[in-house]
């Protein structure tokens, strides 16, 4: 029996030496967006910091996909074009990118692939968000950092990762309870404790905790819900890397707690594919996001 | 990568998600990548040396007819038979087909609330069973998701499990 070491989730934090900037724009890019009559201004001024970061989120938005016949000269005529929640999505998705694209060799995930599962997790949980009247820009941060704990723990598990497989290898036992067993924390409290640092809100925090278990994120358990579900479509529609990345165990809580049934779930894989364009958009933010002076915060 | 053939170089074709192809260009190697519940399913006629590749979504297009008639192969029922008129269209012939079938994992769900995986391949089974149709070889289940290559030349099929380095092969052709 291997014996589980005795560090906390913020040793682990302390002793991580990948860990990813802080991309200390986003909380408060979400508690604009959650404000009513929030002005355009204010939100250009607070990009407009990080020149690096406007570049890319400039040169995205005049990529083919997104791009006018006339480009966006700059971050103002941006948001009027897209509109704010566009464009929030893609200084999300740049900061995610940055952190969620590098290769997790303890993982045995490849550069990209745990980028391009959160990607289309977010997109999935943010068209459920749509669909049911939630908070969807919240949702869809949510979901696209649900798996950031795995960035922290991946070089911890490299030196273990034969046994892990081992382990999972007869089926019995989830990824989450391996992770318990091998280091005595998992990645969703790793993740979470992550965004406390970094100053996200509260309900983003039980969210991403709580995305194995959504029902124990009360108050905020239909956003839980939501990054549960979203990150369900991806794994279904292929979208999860790595080894086991499938293993772990289904909460029927997650659709009661949204009210849905099967048949919602097989209509909301076919609504997901059909954002194919959108995922791979986003999905080419890692690259804008290497070039990003986010990097260099 | 494919090695390079006599011929030329070998022609990776990509069928996306919800999508099939088929052809008897000798340098081609069927793809498709991603396999998570989806099915991938190989059919290669060894004689005329045709190969096509489906990946189906889900199993039952009457959730949404309207789709299954502009993308018949997102769903098992109507891409299956899209799948063999494909092949067919190039002379291939029902009695000579090989058939592979990969993918169908699923998460740990013990209650078998939500079990595409499964559900796909029940239903595969019955349309096959009720044409007398067998499958060759198969790799469906587990909890990875997998990538499929059918090699037009040769008929090999290989799998390329997520987090593994090497490829397997499902079928030596």
């Amino acid at each position: 029996m291997h014996s589980v070491p005795r560090l906390t989730v913020d040793d682990y934090l302390e002793r991580a030496t990948n860990l990813p900037p802080a991309p200390r724009i986003l909380p408060q890019l979400l508690v604009l967006l959650n404000q009513p009559n929030t002005e355009s201004g204010r939100l250009v001024e607070l990009i407009s910091l990080d020149s690096g970061l406007t570049a890319s989120v400039l040169r995205l938005c005049n990529s083919a996909y997104f791009g006018n016949v006339l480009p966006a000269g700059d971050l103002q005529e941006a948001v009027t074009r897209l509109g704010f929640r566009q464009v929030y999505q893609l200084v999300a998705a740049i900061s995610g990118a940055a952190a969620l694209a590098p290769a997790l060799p303890g993982y045995g995930i490849e550069a990209g692939g745990l980028w391009q599962h959160s990607v289309t997790a977010a997109i999935a949980a943010q068209t459920l968000a749509r669909q049911l009247r939630e908070n969807e820009t919240l949702v869809f941060t949510a979901t696209l950092l649900h798996d950031l704990g795995k960035v922290v723990l991946a070089s911890e598990l490299e030196s273990v990762e034969p046994r892990i497989r081992q382990q999972l290898d007869h089926g019995e036992i989830s990824l989450l309870e391996a992770e318990l067993q091998m280091l005595g924390v998992q990645h969703a409290d790793t993740g979470a404790r992550l965004l406390v640092r970094w100053q996200f809100p509260e309900s983003m925090v039980m969210a991403v905790r709580c995305h194995h278990h959504p029902s124990e994120a009360q108050p905020h358990e239909r956003l839980a819900a939501c990054v549960y579900i979203g990150n369900l479509i991806a794994c279904l529609i292929g979208q999860s890397y790595g080894f086991y990345s499938l293993a772990w165990r289904h909460k029927t809580e997650a659709l009661k707690i949204l009210d849905l049934q099967p048949d919602d779930l097989s209509r909301l894989m076919i609504k997901t594919v059909e954002q194919f364009e959108v995922i791979q958009a986003l999905f080419q933010t890692s690259a804008s996001a290497r070039d990003s002076s986010w990097n260099r915060i | 990568m494919p090695s390079p053939s006599l011929s030329g170089f070998a022609l990776r074709v990509v069928v996306d998600i919800a999508d099939l192809a088929a052809t008897n260009n000798q340098n081609a190697v069927l793809t498709t990548y991603s396999l998570g519940s989806c099915l991938g399913v190989a059919i290669y006629d060894p004689v005329v040396k045709v190969g096509a590749l489906l990946h189906a979504m889900l199993p039952d297009s009457s959730i949404n007819q309207s789709k299954a008639a502009a993308q018949p192969a997102m769903f098992i029922d109507t891409g299956i038979p899209a799948l063999f008129r494909a092949a067919y269209e190039f002379q291939a012939q029902k009695h000579r087909l090989r058939i592979c079938v990969a993918g169908g994992a699923q998460i740990m769900d013990s209650t078998g609330f939500f079990n595409i995986g499964k559900r796909n391949y029940e239903a595969i089974m019955a349309i096959f069973q009720a044409h007398g149709l067998r499958i060759h070889a198969e790799q469906v289940g587990g909890l990875s998701s997998r990538s499929m290559y059918l090699n037009v030349a040769t008929g090999e099929v290989r799998l390329k499990v997520s987090g593994q380095q090497e490829e397997c092969i499902l079928c030596p052709g």
